[in-house]
């Protein structure tokens, strides 16, 4: 299990998309956070939306498909090893993957571009899991329902579009049509985004947002495993 | 000892019947081949042996284990190279072999086997990177680095040019020659007469034979043909000789039609005559002729 770890993140830092996922938030927060003001508090959580959905819609479903396209779950199964094992490392790395590109955000944004850094800590890691729950869950059912690793690239990538215009992230919300702004509100990563914007602005997060996120993330998560297919 | 007992196996995917009453039994040491025409079901058979496909119906036992309620201590003891899979692009051969040793409780060295099977200056190239021959060695060394006591190899040779299939043959030789029992699939004659000690023909989800690739030659009694040309000396009546069919004569080049071993019963005739004959040939029969005896069927067609 440590080897198998070990092996699959390297192959993830020899990923060009893993690359991408920490560049384009990170390229889209220096973008605009040249003209933020001191102490702003609606950058930051964007940038960690697009950051965790980039991670949940593109690397996860792509890697996964590809792993079973190839074969390579299979000829796991023909091991001592059980397949599901693979799945379970991939999980934790595209974890670490998120975590990696939100903490490279927080970091620039906290210090060189002088953004707001929220004080309930607490209320900001449990938001960040929920929506990278949420987010992963969605990702795990294009992998599940994907025929390879191209057409869940394609997927992910269809999907990324609506659902980041949603939660706000290509055009601020109050600039979008009401019925819009709060029908985003309700995705994954429109919850995502809102919650973490009210941890930044001192508040607590709404409990209905999280429990809509702790929602999609179980619904669709048990979707995908309904969906799942080892070959 | 049977390593491996397979009775009346069957297997359907909806109202395709792929495996129809399959049984053989494979034996420690040997080559067993398991030769057919493509679709003919022999992937399904060995992925079944393996414990990766659920028969419908039948028996199965590998080294003593049920595949399917002892699967974790089988894939301990057996080596499995499928048809159809790939690795990571962007993985290096010594990685993946290093990652597959790490599955079984006492792995092969995965350096020896680097050298054996000429990978050493791939080291560290990336899967993704190597030739069709490489990739298909890669493999090879990876269903053996668990140090298994049954290799299951699938279509080993398909892609690969004349040169790089004589190379892996000598290969899988030595693999037989380290006490391995291999399985070897294929759906080339020339690779399984070279290769297996003993082989089971299918044909539609059938065995149609189970046989040394010698006695499944021997087995059939189509016609064949002699040839040669004649020297010195006149010719002689060989039409009544025992299994000769036919004799046809051309100038001074005589072909003679027959079964079974009546070409040396024509040899003899000829010698005990003192006639001269130069330019003599004789068909050799081939599993192709024992597949179009078995099945009625011609080999190729069927692709
Ligand atoms: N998972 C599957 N679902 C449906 N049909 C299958 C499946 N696997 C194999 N088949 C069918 O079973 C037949 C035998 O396939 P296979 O065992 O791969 O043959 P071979 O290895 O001899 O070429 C083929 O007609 C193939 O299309
Ligand atoms: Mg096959």
């Amino acid at each position: 299990m440590t080897k198998l770890t070990v092996v699959e993140l390297k192959l993830l830092t020899r990923e060009p998309g893993a690359i991408f996922s920490l560049l384009i938030p990170l390229f889209i927060l220096v973008v605009f956070g040249s003209s933020i003001e001191p102490g702003d508090t609606v950058l930051l959580p964007m940038a960690l939306a697009i950051a965790v959905g980039l991670v949940g819609l593109y690397m996860l479903p792509t890697t996964m498909a590809t792993y079973r396209e190839r074969g390579i779950l299979r000829r796991l199964s023909t091991t001592p090893v059980r397949p599901g094992n693979l799945l379970v490392v991939q999980l934790i790395l595209q974890l670490v993957l998120a975590l990696t590109a939100c903490g490279l955000l927080l970091a620039v944004g906290g210090t060189v571009l002088g953004a707001h850094l929220p004080t309930r800590v607490l209320s900001g890691v449990l938001t960040f899991l929920l929506g990278t729950a949420a987010m992963f869950a969605v990702g795990l059912l294009i992998a599940a329902l994907a025929p390879n690793g191209r057409a869940a690239n394609g997927i992910g990538v269809l999907l990324y579009f609506p659902m980041a215009y949603l939660a706000g992230l290509m055009q601020p919300t109050d600039q979008m049509p009401d019925i819009l702004a709060r029908i985003g509100e309700y995705t994954p990563l429109g919850a995502f985004r809102q919650s973490m914007q009210d941890v930044w602005a001192g508040g607590a997060p709404s409990p209905l947002l999280l429990g809509v996120m702790a929602a999609y993330a179980v619904v669709i998560s048990i979707a995908a495993a309904r969906f799942f297919r080892w070959e | 000892m049977a390593v491996i007992e397979v009775t009346d196996l069957r297997k359907r995917y909806a109202d395709l019947t792929v495996l129809d009453g399959v049984s053989f039994s494979v034996e420690e040491g040997e080559i067993f081949g398991i030769l057919g025409p493509n679709g003919t079901g022999k992937t399904t058979t060995v992925e079944c042996v393996e414990g990766l496909r659920r028969p419908d119906g039948g028996s199965i036992k590998v080294l003593g284990l049920d595949p399917v309620k002892d699967g974790r201590k089988l894939r301990e003891q057996i080596g499995v190279q499928l048809q159809h899979t790939q690795l990571p692009e962007n993985i290096k051969v010594w990685e993946a072999l290093d990652l597959y040793a790490s599955f079984y409780a006492k792995p092969r060295n995965w350096r020896e086997l680097l050298e054996e099977w000429g990978l050493a200056d791939k080291r560290n190239a990336r899967f993704g990177k190597l030739s069709g021959g490489q990739k298909q060695r890669l493999f090879i060394a990876l269903a053996l680095v668990g140090n298994p006591r049954v290799a299951f190899l699938d279509e080993l040779t398909a892609g690969l040019d004349p040169q790089a299939r004589r190379t892996t043959w000598e290969l899988i030789k030595r693999v037989r020659a380290s006490g391995v029992t291999v399985v070897l699939v294929s759906h080339f004659m020339d690779e399984v007469e070279e290769l297996c000690d003993r082989v089971a023909v299918f044909d539609r989800g059938t065995i149609v034979a189970i046989d040394t690739p010698a006695g499944l030659v021997d087995g059939i009694d189509a016609e064949h043909q002699m040839r040669f040309t004649l020297m010195a000396g006149d010719m002689v009546e060989l039409g009544g000789l025992p299994g000769v069919t036919g004799v046809t004569r051309t100038g001074s080049r005589v072909v003679v039609t027959g079964r079974g071993d009546f070409a040396t019963a024509v040899t003899a005739e000829l010698a005990r005559h003192h006639v001269l004959v130069s330019d003599l040939r004789i068909d050799k029969r081939t599993l192709d002729d024992a597949f179009v005896a078995l099945t009625g069927r011609s080999f190729d067609a069927t692709h």
